[in-house]
């Protein structure tokens, strides 16, 4: 395939070439939404910082681990962590509900709930497994 | 009632590029975009755009309306306010008007080798049973109209990728019990141009008007071609 780059080099005379702008993504509300998806990575990003400094505090011994523990009771750092477990959340809808047109194993209500119940499962096993550590 | 039409003119001959033109048109509850390109030609000869069935099957009269790519003939101006823009398929040449080049959608059909590969010599006919139609029978139903690359901005940034309806076809002719030609449809997929240029936006199969989900077809070819990749890694 021999094909021309938009805004990579002039247009073949006699046709528009049209460029594709920056800000395409805000045109309509379907893209904002996408973006959205691929955004709620930044909130992620931040708790997966707090969990590394979070071990890494634990190396350091109790003092640091008290010192982390205070950090994550800080108001900002409790909002910061909302938003990623709310942004992990409506990620973790929109994989579910493009699942079952990937793998069509079984009818898509049936596989959307299947998945929602295994994330509550695993959610729940989780938190009976360390509830008692912290 | 009367509406108004805006629509994106150019003439290669004197324009640098497109420019909005508005036209009054008389629309009831079944005037079509089409039928509103049509009154508009009668006013002004000049204006450029294809069609041909009217009845959303042979995939000709694609435009953008308001910004979202549609068939002309199976849009209705009753959805639409007082005022709507028309302007030509989004990330394709245009030519004149309404009118794009198809070409780069057409080679990239082509480079998927859309049709039934097999050794078969004999001149029985090839049976097939209903669950084997069932596996790849939507992702035939594409009427190559190209709205799914008008709506992909994966397609948008590099026109090198295949696209929706080239991989959906693609997919189409690797689910069929009759065809035994994956290998080599496989490093069209496989390759960066590929399946693995989209980032599954999903809009493909918002806007086609067949209920082909090109996407979902795009995202099965990602599992093919991820075994694809294992499998290889096997062998010799």
């Amino acid at each position: 395939m021999n094909l021309k780059k938009p805004g990579s080099s002039k247009p073949e005379p006699g046709s528009y070439q049209p460029v594709m702008p920056r800000n395409w993504w805000l045109q309509h509300r379907y893209f904002q939404i996408y973006m959205l998806r691929e955004a709620t990575v930044l909130p992620l990003l931040f708790f997966i910082g707090c969990l590394l400094y979070g071990l890494y505090c634990l190396s350091l011994g109790e003092t640091q681990w008290q010192h982390w523990l205070a950090f994550m009771a800080q108001p900002w750092v409790v909002l910061l962590n909302l938003l990623a477990f709310s942004a992990s959340l409506f990620h973790a809808k929109t994989f579910f509900e493009l699942f079952p047109r990937v793998m069509p194993l079984a009818p898509p209500g049936l596989m959307i709930a299947g998945q929602w119940l295994a994330t509550l499962l695993v959610a729940t096993g989780l938190v009976l497994l360390l509830g008692g550590w912290l | 009632m009367s509406k108004t039409i805006n629509i994106a003119r150019y003439n290669p001959q004197t324009d640098s590029r497109p420019q909005l033109q508005a036209f009054q048109v008389e629309s009831d509850n079944s005037t079509s975009v089409l039928d509103a390109l049509l009154q508009v030609q009668q006013q002004d000869p000049s204006l450029g755009f294809r069609w041909s069935c009217r009845m959303a099957i042979c995939g000709s009269c694609g435009v953008m309306v308001n910004g979202i790519p549609k068939l002309g003939c199976k849009t209705f101006l009753r959805d639409y306010p007082d005022e709507l823009t028309v302007s030509a398929l989004a990330h394709f040449n245009v030519e004149k008007d309404l009118i794009v080049d198809m070409q780069p959608f057409l080679t990239h059909l082509a480079a998927v080798k859309p049709y039934l590969i097999n050794d078969d010599q004999s001149s029985q006919p090839h049976r097939q049973t209903p669950a084997q139609l069932a596996k790849y029978q939507q992702f035939a139903n594409c009427i190559n109209c190209g709205l799914c690359y008008s709506a992909c901005p994966q397609f948008g940034l590099n026109p090198e990728f295949l696209g929706p309806a080239a991989i959906t076809l693609a997919q189409r002719y690797n689910l069929d019990s009759r065809d035994a030609g994956k290998t080599a449809r496989m490093p069209e997929l496989n390759s960066k141009n590929g399946v693995w240029g989209c980032t599954f936006v999903g809009f493909c199969s918002e806007v086609c008007p067949k209920k082909v989900d090109p996407a979902a077809a795009v995202n099965q070819g990602k599992v093919a071609s991820a075994g694809d990749f294992i499998i290889s890694m096997f062998k010799p």
